[in-house]
């Protein structure tokens, strides 16, 4: 960090934080309910997840730094490139080559034991189990929630049908995670922080990770009584009357259009294919260009020019990753990547910002 | 430890290297030994929350052995001491020199009442005789004209009358100066009757007023005698001993009671130690140990107390109950003070507030209608029937007969369809038979339809029996408010839209309840004229008007003239109407009388006093019969149709059309008092003098024929069918939600509206304010703000305004809330919350069903006697239970002394008292007539003839004309069948129009005829006979059937005896007891012996003859007559000659003398006694005799003296003591002393 320097990116965030939080304020026209929520025993993860992400998401994101440098370093060292084989890993002269897990992993596993036996114990303590109503099969409880974790889930159940947003969702964010591996051909950054050689993979499972916690969030501190939008700070009254009237995709656009036959059976089946189709195949393409980006230099990012000039170059090193992956692991990666990284976010928007109710109907199940 | 050499060549490889390896360098020691302190404490921590922070009831209990210590040992100083000694205490002095000062401060004004009491004592009993002796007289007068023959024998009676008024009367009268001289007056019997008024009612207002003024020495007293209670213990210093060494080696663990099994949990007395110790603990007895000089009790000294009645634990023993079955609360929960009362938002039961305890008893007695201890609830049960709250919302239980007779016609309808389902079976069955294949087919078939014609008569059988019942049931069938068919007949047309606005402002605490939107408000009072179409609602009142006057029956009532209002004010005090009627202004607090029924002070305002007169003659009487079956009221016509006579009675009851059971009498409580026209008369004359009659705007509209539909529908739309009768809406169901168990639903279901967050921050919802401010309920204890989101919050302000869930609703104005504004103390109220708090029902209740109250046969009949005795309101004029108070009982006029043997009954024992037999038949006519309605008070067959019901409704027809029918002249009643009914006594030409028709039984009491209150004709139906009769037995503990005694037969020489002792002066029987000779009963104030058999059980009567003071206290009936000797009793005056050989019981012998007696006998007697015609009084019984001394249990038994001895040597302390209580003497004694002086 530069000396005498006012604004460093870390001061910067934290003064948008601060005037986020301001701005909020203005609006929260009922603080108890705010206190209510955020109080209940339940919600301390959730809580604690707010600061935490953000905390170990800049403390991940030093290292990685740090490590982008040493291994800078390195490979600007043309001497130990040549006679040293720890090119790509962080590395300097005078660090071990190998650990022993003995002691050197144990003792700060072990630590990391004691600091969470700690916070266990004072979470235990201090914060009794919830107490709620009795189970009543004549009476749900209003909101009716998910223990938090599941929250997300819950959510999306908004957004799909119980089929779709139960089993066959979570059944492809589960497998996509196992195919990692197998379709990743990156033989870098595995084992410590860095950004430079996985930028692409991290921001893609950066924006899985970050819509996830989203709708966890949602669940927690939006959804109160019937499951209806609150904004933070907002009363939960128990009495709220919403109107959603929710459209399918193509009855909107038959209304529209005036095409009649969208509405019809084979019509709105083929309407809504060509529509996912079309997600699919834009999305493809996206992805296939952003991946093979070069990276990005932020500094830039106000200059037309060089945007211009990113859009067009090709990166080397993506170039080459694209190179060694097969044809299988990369419809594989596009396959997952649409549908959980990309398909799901747009549903959220296209149901909260735009009523849309299915955007692909058929006899077997809608989307 | 040695790392490996590997590692060792690593690091050592590049010694000098400028960066050294960042996690093999690096200690991690410093944190880890930060980590490891944390996590020592940490687990510090858990070890204390574990022991102290989750078991907080240690320190208590600590805390509890400390605090009781100190009393103990303080009590252990007493605990050796007498009485005497802790009246030297200073304390003791403190208070009683406070209790003095204040009685010294009232001693000026007391004496000086007393004074004046008693000069106006001396000058009443100056003239009480003369009066009372010519009021007598004229009284004698009276009933000779009603059976004189012939109006030239009447008139010379009125003269005697008028003569024997105008007689002047020579009178000493004291002047009351003090010096006791007095003066010669001559006065008349009126101008006695004024000064003998005036005088009564200057004392009784004295002696309230003396009360009044003892009010506040009698608090202080009491807290003195309190200090003395608490500081004797009543424990041996042994005891305390015991309790101190108890603490020593206290046991510190938790107190866990298991309710069948583990239902429920209670460690309630973990922390309330004190609830169960032997000695009573009051909260200031338990203020903190260390806080001498505040002497201010804390919450934990409050926690600490005993339980507050101790008598209830010994009924609901905690081992068996528990504490939260009763109380509410988690009983489970000890780990803070929220949790363990079950305070937590989601906790179903939490603890009752102090003014709800009693919401507990509901749960397993809500069957019972009257508990014993649990006043707050009883209220609460009183007022939902009695204030109307039945007639919107259904709860089981009450309003029983509606029920009860949906059910039955529901059962009878469904029994007529599967006999008609059967006979078409069984006509097939028979036609089949045709077509059979064989023989055995034939066979099957006709037994197949043989069986079901059988079956067939068995439910005709069950339906006739049903519709007895249901006959029984429509009788029972009573609403809270008055009968609006009649209103054209009762009521002034211009005051119901005035009386429709504002009931309250008419008649405060009217149990009319008011109906803020028809009073032009659409809205909320607090919002009114915010909203533009509110004034279209105003017709709402006046359409409500037109179509119940244009709904009422039309017709002429016989018209009326004016009585004697002072008469009739006399005749209103006396007879009992006071027992449920008010007269006098609430907000000026001159409000006397009862108030289970109307304060009628302004009734001349509004009503016609015709029909106030015929209603007050005979409430009951229907103006048409009302015929289920048709849904309408009949008319003339539809009897003319069939060609019968338009008479509707216990006799003709049923539907000319139809055949259907017809509601005969108005559903009113109101009984019928036996009044005599003139009398009726006098008393409508009284109180319509209360109030002089406004005028009133035009209210000319109510005849717009417009009106009446949309008025139905707003009558249908509040629900005023549910406490009225009005024509159309009498199938109409009930408005409101049922509240049974609304006590136990869920809170998510009470509909907070718009209060919801305003409930949660404890706002005051009915306070004006901004939005999200206002003021806040604060716990007057602690100040601390206390949110109502809870069962009690939503009842209490509901019951304070209905509409308060409106509040900020944009609602149309038919879907506003439809619950009307009652009038409620705040007490009722708190009274109310709790009846509602403790409505769980079955399901939500935190007991388990096992514990609730389900009594045996005895037990069911009292739980099922008190519906009927509170539906009635019995308790106005008797005491049915040991220690309640009568209405009547507590009126200022009452509290003279010579007023309160004027008192009904007590009914306490009734059931021991009297025959049952006799008892259905008293109740069913307390006038005890016979067939034809002349008094037959000695009577010793059972025949009863009509019921007298059949007679008291039967004259319906007469003058009256139905509502559409063009008028037809009744003069001839003599054309019609009923007229057989009449009194054949009752010569015909007096029922011209404009006369009521007669009044079997009229002014007479069966019993007690010098009673100047009247037991009124109430028409139960046998059903409620049956209630109260079986209530009355159970409650005495009386055998479940009844065989009657057998009587030894006198033989004549004993008769001889008998009769001897009966008319001796010691036992002057007839001085006091009625004979049925006019003459003699003016003076008499006990009941005929003529009724003895028929009306007393003979083991009752011996245990009355020996003590009646223990039985019945404070009665005119001297005890001590008789005296222990060996194995008899003996009569303890002068016997005499003929009884020295007589070597039975004495007491025995009189009661069989009693019960043979028959009214020549008494004749007989009437001639030898001296003491009937004013002899000497009984004989003083004051004697310090063994055996007056000697007391005697009510569970005594001529038969059993072995068991008699035990018992007194076992009861003799007893006696003592209750012997003491009775040393002051009765009236009875006081006058024989005074008479022998």
């Amino acid at each position: 960090m530069a000396k005498g320097k006012l604004l460093t990116p870390g001061r910067i965030m934290l003064l948008v934080i601060v005037l986020l939080l301001v701005v909020l304020g203005f609006f929260v026209e009922d603080w108890h309910q705010l206190w209510v929520i955020s109080s209940t025993p339940d919600n301390v993860p959730i809580v604690a997840m707010i600061p935490l992400v953000i905390f170990f998401t800049w403390l991940g994101a030093r290292q990685a730094a740090a490590n982008d440098r040493l291994v800078e370093e390195l490979e600007g060292d043309t001497q130990l490139a040549k006679t040293h084989h720890r090119k790509t890993t962080p590395w300097r002269p005078g660090w071990a080559r190998e650990l022993h897990v003995w002691p050197f992993l144990v003792r700060i596993e072990f630590l990391a034991a004691v600091i969470v036996t700690i916070i266990l114990f004072v979470w235990s303590i201090t914060l009794n189990a919830p107490l709620e109503e009795p189970a009543n099969p004549n009476l749900t409880m209003n909101p009716s929630k998910a223990p938090w974790y599941f929250l997300g889930l819950q959510e999306m159940l908004v957004y799909f049908d119980p089929w779709i947003a139960g089993v066959v969702m979570p059944s492809l964010m589960m497998v996509g995670l196992m195919v990692f591996p197998y379709v990743d051909s990156n033989p870098l950054g595995n084992g410590y922080y860095a950004y430079r050689q996985r930028r692409f993979a991290l921001w893609m499972f950066g924006l899985g990770w970050f819509t996830w916690l989203v709708l966890i969030f949602i669940g927690t501190f939006i959804r109160g009584p019937g499951w209806v939008w609150f904004w933070p700070g907002q009363r939960w009254d128990h009495n709220v009357v919403v109107n959603d009237r929710n459209v399918d995709l193509h009855d909107k656009f038959a209304g529209w259009t005036g095409l009649k036959f969208l509405s019809a059976n084979p019509g709105k089946f083929i309407f809504g294919a060509i529509v996912v189709g079309t997600f699919f195949l834009l999305c493809g393409l996206f992805l296939h260009w952003l991946m093979l980006r070069p990276q990005f230099e932020w500094r830039r990012m106000f200059s037309w020019q060089y945007l211009k000039q990113w859009a067009r170059s090709k990166g080397e090193f993506e170039s080459k990753l694209l190179a060694r992956t097969s044809i299988l692991q990369y419809l594989t990666f596009q396959f997952f990547a649409i549908t959980v990284l990309f398909a799901l976010p747009a549903k959220l928007i296209l149901r909260l910002a735009m009523n849309i109710k299915y955007v692909w109907v058929t006899p077997w199940f809608n989307i | 430890m040695a790392d490996s050499p590997e590692t060792d060549a690593i690091i050592k490889k590049e010694p000098e290297g400028p960066a050294p390896d960042p996690i093999v360098s690096r200690s991690t020691s410093g944190i880890l030994l930060i980590c490891a302190l944390l996590l020592s404490a940490v687990l510090a921590w858990a070890l204390y929350d574990e022991i102290y922070g989750q078991r907080p009831w240690k320190s208590m209990q600590q805390e509890f052995v400390k605090r009781e210590n100190r009393l103990l040992r303080r009590l252990r100083q007493n605990a050796g001491k007498t009485e005497k000694e802790i009246k030297e205490s200073p304390e003791y002095q403190q208070l009683a020199a406070e209790a003095k000062a204040e009685r010294d401060k009232i001693a000026p004004r007391q004496k000086e009442i007393d004074a004046r009491v008693k000069v106006i004592e001396d000058q009443l009993s100056s003239i009480t005789d003369n009066y009372q002796n010519v009021r007598g007289a004229i009284t004698v007068n009276y009933y000779e004209i009603e059976t004189a023959h012939g109006k030239s024998e009447q008139d010379k009676i009125r003269q005697e009358i008028e003569e024997s008024k105008q007689e002047k009367h020579a009178i000493e009268w004291p002047i009351g100066d003090g010096s006791g001289k007095v003066e010669k007056r001559q006065l008349n019997y009126m101008e006695m009757e004024q000064q003998y008024n005036g005088l009564k009612d200057e004392k009784a207002r004295l002696l309230a007023e003396r009360g009044e003024l003892l009010k506040k020495p009698g608090e202080l007293e009491k807290a003195r005698e309190e200090y003395l209670k608490n500081n004797v213990t009543g424990l041996t210093t042994e005891q305390i001993n015991s309790l101190l060494k108890r603490n020593e080696s206290f046991n510190f663990s938790m107190r866990q009671v298991n309710v069948q099994g583990d239902t429920l949990v209670d460690r309630c007395e973990t922390c309330h130690l004190g609830v169960r110790e032997p000695l009573n603990i009051t909260a200031a007895d338990m203020r903190p140990v260390r806080d001498r000089r505040l002497r201010k009790a804390d919450e934990l000294s409050r926690a600490f107390v005993s339980h507050p009645n101790k008598e209830l634990l010994t009924i609901h023993n905690p081992d068996r109950f528990g504490c939260s079955s009763c109380h509410g609360g988690n009983g489970r929960a000890t780990t803070n003070e929220e949790k363990g009362h079950g305070r937590h938002r989601f906790w179903l039961h939490p603890l009752y507030e102090r003014e709800n305890m009693e919401a507990g008893c509901q749960q397993c007695h809500m069957s019972d209608r009257e508990l014993l201890g649990a006043n707050v609830l009883n209220l609460g049960k009183d007022l939902f029937q009695n204030r109307g709250c039945v007639g919107c919302h259904r709860y089981e239980g009450f309003d029983r007969e509606s029920d009860a007779l949906a059910n039955a016609r529901q059962s009878i309808s469904q029994l007529e369809e599967q006999i008609a389902a059967n006979e078409r079976e069984a006509k097939q069955a028979t036609e089949g038979v045709g077509q059979a294949a064989n023989e055995d087919a034939v066979q099957k078939l006709l037994a197949r339809s043989e069986y079901l014609r059988v079956t067939n008569s068995q439910l005709a059988a069950r339906i006739s029996q049903l519709e007895t019942q249901s006959k029984y049931l429509m009788h029972d069938q009573k609403k809270v408010g008055p009968n609006l068919k009649d209103v054209r007949l009762k009521l002034r047309k211009e005051w119901i839209p005035i009386w429709l606005e504002n009931p309250q402002a008419f008649r405060p605490g009217t149990k009319m309840p008011t109906y803020w939107r028809i009073d032009g408000k659409s809205m909320r009072s607090d919002e009114a004229g915010q909203r533009e179409e509110m004034s279209r609602e105003v017709n709402e009142r006046k359409a409500i008007a037109a179509f119940l006057w244009q709904q009422g029956f039309d017709g002429k009532l016989p018209g009326m003239q004016a009585g004697d209002a002072s008469h009739g004010k006399e005749l209103f005090e006396t007879r009992g109407c006071m027992a449920c009627h008010s007269i006098g202004d609430k907000a000026q607090g001159t409000e006397v009388g009862g108030d289970f029924a109307a304060n009628l002070t302004r009734v001349g305002e509004k009503a016609s006093f015709d029909y106030i007169v015929r209603w007050i003659y005979n409430p009951r009487e229907r103006w048409a019969p009302y015929c289920p079956k048709e849904k309408r009221d009949l008319t003339r016509e539809d009897y003319e149709k069939k060609g019968l006579p338009f008479v509707f009675d216990t006799e003709h009851s049923t539907c000319p059309n139809d055949g259907a059971e017809l509601q005969i009498q108005n559903m009113t409580v109101m009984p019928n008092f036996r009044l005599s026209e003139s009398d009726s008369r006098d008393i409508a004359t009284y109180l319509f003098s209360l109030s002089h009659r406004d005028s009133y705007p035009d209210a000319s509209y109510m005849d717009d024929p417009a009106l009446k539909e949309q008025g139905q529908n707003l009558v249908k739309q509040y629900g005023c069918a549910g406490c009225h009768e009005i024509r159309g809406f009498e199938e109409e169901q009930r408005i409101g939600k049922e509240l049974t168990t609304e006590g136990s639903t869920p809170i998510e279901r009470l509909d907070f509206a718009m209060l919801t967050h305003d409930a949660e921050l404890g706002i005051n919802p009915h306070s004006e304010r901004r939005e999200g401010e206002g003021e806040k309920f604060t716990d007057p204890q602690t100040g601390k703000v206390k949110p109502w989101y809870n069962h009690k919050g939503f009842f209490t302000n509901k019951l304070r305004d209905p509409s308060v869930y409106d509040k900020g609703k944009e609602k149309e104005p038919k879907d506003l809330l439809r619950m009307p504004q009652p009038f409620l103390k705040p007490e009722w109220n708190v009274a109310l919350t709790t009846f509602l708090l403790g409505s769980k029902g079955l399901e939500g209740s935190n007991v388990p069903q096992s514990f609730f109250y389900r009594p045996d046969t005895r037990q069911k009949d009292i739980q099922d006697g008190w519906w009927v005795i509170k539906k009635y309101n019995c308790m106005g004029c008797h005491n049915v239970q040991v220690g309640q108070k009568s209405v009547l009982s507590g009126l200022p006029k009452y509290q003279d002394s010579d007023w309160k043997d004027q008192l009904p009954p007590q009914l306490t024992s009734e059931g021991a008292r009297v025959d049952p037999d006799w008892l259905l038949r008293f109740l069913r006519d307390p006038s005890l007539s016979d067939s034809e309605g002349r008094p037959e008070p000695g009577r010793s067959d059972k025949t009863v003839g009509p019921t007298p019901g059949a007679q008291t409704n039967n004259y319906a027809e007469g003058t009256q004309k139905s509502g559409q029918t063009n008028q037809t002249n009744q003069t001839n009643g003599a054309s019609q069948p009923a007229a057989n009914a009449q009194p054949p006594s009752t010569p015909l030409a007096q029922r011209i129009e404009g006369h009521l028709k007669p009044q079997p039984g009229q002014d007479r009491n069966g019993v007690r005829t010098y009673l100047k209150a009247r037991m009124p004709t109430f028409n139960f139906s046998p059903n409620e006979l049956r209630t109260l009769v079986r209530f009355f037995m159970a409650v005495s503990s009386q055998p479940e059937i009844y065989i009657k005694e057998k009587q030894e037969p006198l033989s004549e020489e004993e008769k001889i005896l008998a009769r001897q002792l009966f008319t001796s002066r010691g036992a002057p029987c007839l001085k006091c007891h009625i004979t049925g000779e006019a003459e003699h009963d003016k003076t008499a104030s006990a009941p005929n012996f003529l009724l003895a058999s028929e009306r007393l059980k003979p083991s009752w009567t011996f245990r009355w003859l020996l003590d009646p003071q223990q039985i019945s206290p404070g009665t005119a009936m001297p005890s001590g007559l008789f005296k222990l000797d060996g194995e008899r009793w003996v009569f303890s005056g002068e016997t005499p000659a003929g009884f020295a050989n007589y070597h039975k019981d004495h007491a025995d012998l009189l009661v069989r003398y009693m019960f043979q007696m028959t009214a020549d006998e008494q004749r007989r007697l009437m001639s030898t006694s001296p003491a009937a015609t004013g002899g000497q009084s009984p004989a003083p019984t004051e004697k310090e005799t063994p055996a007056a001394n000697q007391q005697v249990s009510r569970n005594y038994s001529r038969r059993n003296n072995a068991r008699r001895r035990v018992m007194a040597a076992h009861r003799l302390a007893a006696a003592r003591r209750a012997h003491a209580r009775l040393q002051k003497p009765s009236r009875m004694h006081q006058r024989a002393k005074l008479a022998r002086e």
